[in-house]
């Protein structure tokens, strides 16, 4: 069994890189998958509190490759679940003390045990998003419907093509069908338009993403929560499990929006 | 060390940082890498911390072997940040990976000496001999912090999006649409042309002339192609020149 590596990155900062990442290790967790998610934003870490996770922490992924514990001892294993683990960023260092080598030394001792493992990237086109996506099989490239976020997200795709990571998947987050609708927002039609790369899944923008960031729950944990970002990330997750979930994407441009307005409604 | 003499490696301090010179045309890349390793590893105290320019000479070099070396130079705490070659496929897997090609405002060659810098160089071009009216094809759509930057012809198979620039001495055809920037004639030949499928630019320009064009253009439903009339740039619709 071989776990397959997600990088999860954006170039821009604040669209939602972390809530993607540990809503997805969550979701994938849930369909019973062995889930590793990895903070490579080092120096400036947050997936740990979004989790809940943050007074758990003992080792971090620094400490894995300086050699000072072993790999199993910095996994901190999310008592939610049967397997789900994160392996947290150190907080007092660069992005310097860690190579991408590193990461794929990292990432090899972790495929065995694991079904997936999800590195949650740093902004930046720097040290912290080479480490970040060295050892990736898959990418997905998250971006908010606003021309700033599309332009870097457009950035990270050559990127990650010059790199030949393939040019990615990716997940628009925070889209406001009304304000689509107004001709307020960049539709999912615009943003592909530019783009060009596989939509893997759309998430509205919704308050619960907020509340359960703050409580270190992430929404998707809930399979009773009737918000709709819950449901975008569990469906994202079937999508990358290969099922097909009918979804928003691939659909016309006013399709989308009319479909898009009834999901949120019907769900 | 014991790398073999046939494969040397200069290693020299100019004003921009630390030069490393790959000499042997004919090496494999496994072998260059593995030299590079060992000059490293041997001079590693005195070469750490600096930023590196690496001259590859005739090599030619695919963005996956620069990204290698890149990495082994970060491994080592040193920073690659131009590299310099001879072949132009070479320069332009560097520039994918967001690497300068030449020394900026440089005057002297890499050995020191100087060079009469021509009005190429001033316009922003490598200084190169006359390498006569070759084009460049690029098979991709060309995204947003990519730069490509050609001494003659430049045609694109894909988009030109938005934070892209396509730099080129000759004429610029776009099979795709523009978005971004694209300079054509770039050495100060205003007959430069630019022909676009979709020509909704953020900005063109045909030798010293810039156009903006207008807010909320709505894009043609036909290609276009933008020249220089009467000291102005003009976007009509693209069809064979009389």
């Amino acid at each position: 069994m071989h776990a397959k590596v997600i990088t999860v990155t954006s170039g821009k900062g604040g669209v939602g890189k972390t809530t993607v990442t540990a809503n997805l290790a969550a979701a994938l967790a849930m369909l019973g998958k062995r889930v590793a998610a990895i903070d490579s934003d080092i120096g400036l870490r947050n997936l740990d509190v979004v989790m809940g996770l943050e007074n758990r922490i003992v080792y971090d992924l620094v400490d894995v490759v300086e050699g000072r514990c072993r790999l199993s001892q910095a996994m901190i294993r999310d008592k939610r679940f049967a397997e789900l683990y994160l392996i947290p960023a150190a907080q007092t260092r660069d992005k310097m003390a860690v190579s991408p080598s590193d990461m794929v030394l990292v990432c090899d001792q972790l495929r065995p045990d694991m079904d997936y493992v999800v590195i949650d990237s740093p902004a930046g086109i720097e040290r912290g998003f080479r480490n970040a996506i060295a050892p990736a099989d898959q990418v997905i490239v998250v971006t908010n419907p606003e021309v700033s976020a599309v332009r870097d997200a457009d950035r990270i795709i050559g990127l990650i093509e010059a790199e030949e990571k393939g040019p990615g998947q990716l997940i628009i987050n925070r889209i406001k069908p009304s304000m689509v609708a107004r001709g307020d927002m960049l539709s999912i039609a615009d943003v592909l338009d530019i783009l060009a790369i596989d939509l893997l899944g759309v998430v509205p923008e919704d308050e619960a993403i907020l509340i359960s960031s703050n409580r270190g729950l992430p929404v998707a944990m809930s399979a009773t929560n009737s918000a709709s970002a819950s449901q975008a990330f569990r469906n994202i997750a079937q999508r990358l499990e290969g099922n097909d979930v009918p979804i928003l994407d691939l659909a016309p441009q006013s399709g989308i929006l009319s479909r898009l307005r009834n999901w949120v409604r019907g769900e | 060390m014991t790398g073999s003499k046939s494969t040397e490696i200069r290693v020299k301090g100019i004003r921009e940082g630390i030069l490393l010179g790959l000499n042997n045309h004919s090496a494999p890349f496994a072998e260059l890498l593995q030299r590079l390793q060992e000059e490293l590893a041997e001079k590693r105290t005195f070469l750490k911390g600096s930023r590196i320019v690496l001259d590859v000479g005739d090599h030619l070099l695919q963005r996956t072997q620069l990204a290698q070396i890149q990495t082994l130079l970060s491994e080592n705490e040193m920073e690659l940040w131009t590299v310099l070659a001879e072949p132009a496929a070479t320069r332009e897997a560097a520039r994918a990976l967001g690497l300068a090609t030449r020394l900026a405002g440089s005057n002297t060659d890499l050995d020191g000496n100087d060079l009469a810098i021509g009005s190429a160089a001033q316009a922003g071009l490598e200084a190169e001999a006359s390498s006569g009216a070759n084009a460049l094809l690029v098979l991709e759509t060309i995204r947003s912090g990519r730069s490509v930057q050609h001494e003659g012809h430049v045609t694109i198979l894909g988009d030109v999006n938005p934070g892209a620039q396509i730099i080129a001495r000759g004429h610029v055809v776009v099979w795709g649409r523009l978005r971004g920037m694209v300079h054509a004639g770039a050495s100060g030949d205003a007959s430069a042309v630019i022909c676009a499928l979709q020509l909704t630019p953020t900005q063109l320009r045909i030798a010293n002339h810039i156009a903006i064009p207008p807010e909320e253009q709505q894009p043609a439903l036909f290609p276009e192609m933008a020249s220089v009339r009467d000291g102005q740039i003009v976007a009509e619709p693209w069809r064979v020149r009389e």
